[in-house]
C-alpha cells in the first residue's frame, strides 16, 4: 500500500504520510507557490511538480531524492506560427502555454518517456524525462481542434492521459471541451471516439458532436484496460470496448456532476466519484460531503459519509484531486477549502489528515 | 552599456547554471534596443527568457518593462531604444490571494 501523498495545493507541494494514527505533513516544497499536479514516476522513483507562477509563467521541476531538491526543467512550448482557435467564436490568438494540465509517465519499457497534456489545447511527449518537449503535431493539426472550446478556461485544454498498459503505443486522451481521442500508435495519428456521450449544454442539434463533448475527467482500469470512466460535464459515462463506446450511469447518487473520478486497479466495475450540485453552483448536495461507490460497474451506487463532514460543507473536489493507489484500497481526495481526506477500506470510511491545506488542485500516491 | 534591474520576485528564481548561485539582481548587457539587451541578457542566463517573455517571445501579460522609468508600450516587438547608460527595470504585477 502506498504510504505517502503528494498533495499539490495554490501554496506549495505537501508531502502527506501516516503518523501516530493519522495523515500529517512530512514536508513541503515550493512554500508559497501554485503546484498544480504531480507526478511520482515508478520507473526511476522521481518525482514532478508542475508549478504555475502566473506572471513568470508554467514550469515543470523533478525531483530524484524524493523531494528534497529540485532541478528546473524544460516546459512545453509553442511555436511562432501556432495559434489557437476555438469553437465558441473567440478570436484566434497565438498559443502559449496556460497551464500543464495532465502529466503522465510512458509505459514500462518507454524509460524517460512522459506525456504532458496542457492549455491551450496541444499535447506533448519527452523522451529524456522532461529535459526537451515535443508539441504532438498530428493531434495539433485535426481540424476538428478548431471546434474545441475552454470549460472552466478561456481556451481548451487536454487533462486526461491514458496510457495503455498492455501497449504503450495506445494512448486515450480526454480533452474539455473536446471529446476523447485516442491513438493506437504513439500518436502518430488520432480518431475522436465519443459515441455516446452527449452535451446537454449545447445547442440541441450539436448534442451529439464528438469534438465538443467535455469530459471532465477520464481514468483506465490497470488491469483491464478496456474499461475507461468519465465523469462528464453533465453526466458519467463507462466505457467497456476501449472508449470506442460509452454509456451513460445516470443514477449517480446524489449527483451525477463532479470533476474526479477513480476506477479500482483490478476491478473495472468498481469506481468511486465525488458529486456536487450542478452546474455553476458546485458545492457538495445539502453541504454534506460524501463519495459514491458502485462495485457492480454503474448498476447501483452507495454512499459514503462516515468521516466526512456533513454539516455546513462547502468542499469541491477537482479533477485531479481524488487518488487511488496500486492496491486497489487506499483511495485519498483533497479539496478546494484544503481538506484532505484518507480511506483505507475502499472508501467505505473516510478519516481526515490532520492538516489545514490551501485550496487543493491535484492529490497522487507516490 | 545599458543595466537591466530585475526586481527581487524575479531575481529569487534565478540560478547561475554555471555557479549554482543566484543570479544579480543587476546585469549590464549591451544592445541599442529593449530586445536587443534582453536577448543578451537571455544568452547569458537562458533560464530567466521564460519567466520574462512567453512562447512567442512578447513580454508576459503580468510582467511590466521599464526604460528608465517608463514602461513600454509594445511589449510584442521590443524594439523602443535604450541609452547607452540606460536603465531596464523589469518587475511584475502584484498580486493577491
Amino acid at each position: 500500500m502506498s504510504e505517502r501523498l503528494l498533495v499539490s495545493t495554490r501554496k506549495g507541494l505537501f508531502v502527506v504520510v501516516p503518523q501516530r494514527g493519522g495523515w500529517r505533513i512530512e514536508r513541503s516544497a515550493f512554500l508559497g507557490d501554485n503546484v498544480t499536479l504531480a507526478l511520482a514516476d515508478d520507473r526511476d522513483g522521481s518525482w514532478y511538480a508542475a508549478l504555475n507562477l502566473g506572471h513568470f509563467g508554467v514550469k515543470l521541476r523533478r525531483s530524484t531524492d524524493q523531494g528534497r531538491s529540485w532541478d528546473e526543467l524544460a516546459v512545453p512550448t509553442y511555436a511562432a506560427d501556432q495559434t489557437v482557435a476555438t469553437g465558441d467564436g473567440k478570436p484566434p490568438k497565438p498559443a502559449t502555454l496556460q497551464l500543464l494540465w495532465a502529466l503522465e509517465k510512458g509505459g514500462a519499457d518507454e524509460r524517460g518517456r512522459l506525456w504532458a497534456g496542457t492549455i491551450p489545447g496541444g499535447l506533448f511527449r519527452s523522451d529524456d524525462s522532461g529535459a526537451s518537449w515535443q508539441l504532438v503535431q498530428s493531434l495539433w493539426d485535426r481540424p476538428e481542434r478548431a471546434e474545441w472550446f475552454g470549460g472552466g478556461y478561456d481556451y481548451p485544454g487536454i487533462h486526461s492521459i491514458c496510457v495503455d498498459p498492455r501497449d504503450a503505443r495506445k494512448l486515450r486522451v480526454a480533452v474539455s471541451c473536446g471529446g476523447v481521442w485516442q491513438s493506437a500508435d504513439s500518436g502518430d495519428t488520432w480518431s475522436v471516439t465519443t459515441e455516446g456521450m452527449f452535451a446537454a449544454y449545447m445547442p440541441p442539434e450539436r448534442a451529439g458532436d464528438p469534438a465538443i463533448q467535455d469530459p471532465h475527467r477520464m481514468v483506465q482500469c490497470r488491469d483491464a484496460p478496456d474499461h475507461l470512466w468519465v465523469q462528464h460535464h453533465n453526466g458519467v459515462f463507462r466505457s467497456s470496448d476501449g472508449g470506442n463506446t460509452w454509456a451513460e450511469i445516470a443514477n449517480v447518487s446524489p449527483s451525477v456532476f463532479g470533476f474526479a473520478v477513480a476506477v479500482h486497479p483490478r476491478d473495472p466495475h468498481t469506481a468511486w466519484f465525488v458529486p456536487a450540485v450542478k452546474d455553476e453552483c458546485r458545492v457538495p448536495v445539502d453541504a454534506r460531503l460524501v463519495v459514491a461507490r458502485t462495485r457492480d460497474g454503474g448498476q447501483s451506487f452507495d454512499v459514503a459519509s462516515e468521516g466526512l463532514p456533513q454539516q455546513d460543507a462547502y468542499d469541491l473536489v477537482y479533477r485531479h484531486g481524488l487518488a487511488i493507489d496500486g492496491d486497489g484500497n487506499r483511495l485519498a481526495f483533497g479539496s478546494t477549502t484544503g481538506g484532505l481526506w484518507v480511506s483505507e477500506d475502499q472508501g467505505a470510511r473516510w478519516q481526515a489528515a490532520d492538516v489545514r491545506m490551501p485550496p487543493i488542485s491535484a492529490v497522487v500516491f507516490a | 552599456m545599458p543595466r537591466v534591474v530585475l526586481a527581487s520576485a524575479l531575481a529569487r528564481w534565478l540560478r547561475d547554471s554555471a555557479s549554482a548561485h543566484a543570479v544579480d539582481a543587476a546585469i549590464d548587457a549591451p544592445g541599442e534596443t529593449v530586445g536587443d539587451v534582453l536577448e543578451n541578457v537571455f544568452a547569458r542566463h537562458p533560464q530567466l527568457r521564460g519567466y520574462v517573455v512567453d512562447d512567442q517571445g512578447a513580454v508576459r501579460h503580468h510582467v511590466a518593462v521599464f526604460v528608465d522609468g517608463v514602461a513600454i508600450s509594445d511589449k510584442v516587438r521590443l524594439r523602443q531604444p535604450v541609452a547607452a547608460q540606460g536603465e531596464i527595470y523589469i518587475m511584475q504585477a502584484l498580486s493577491g490571494g
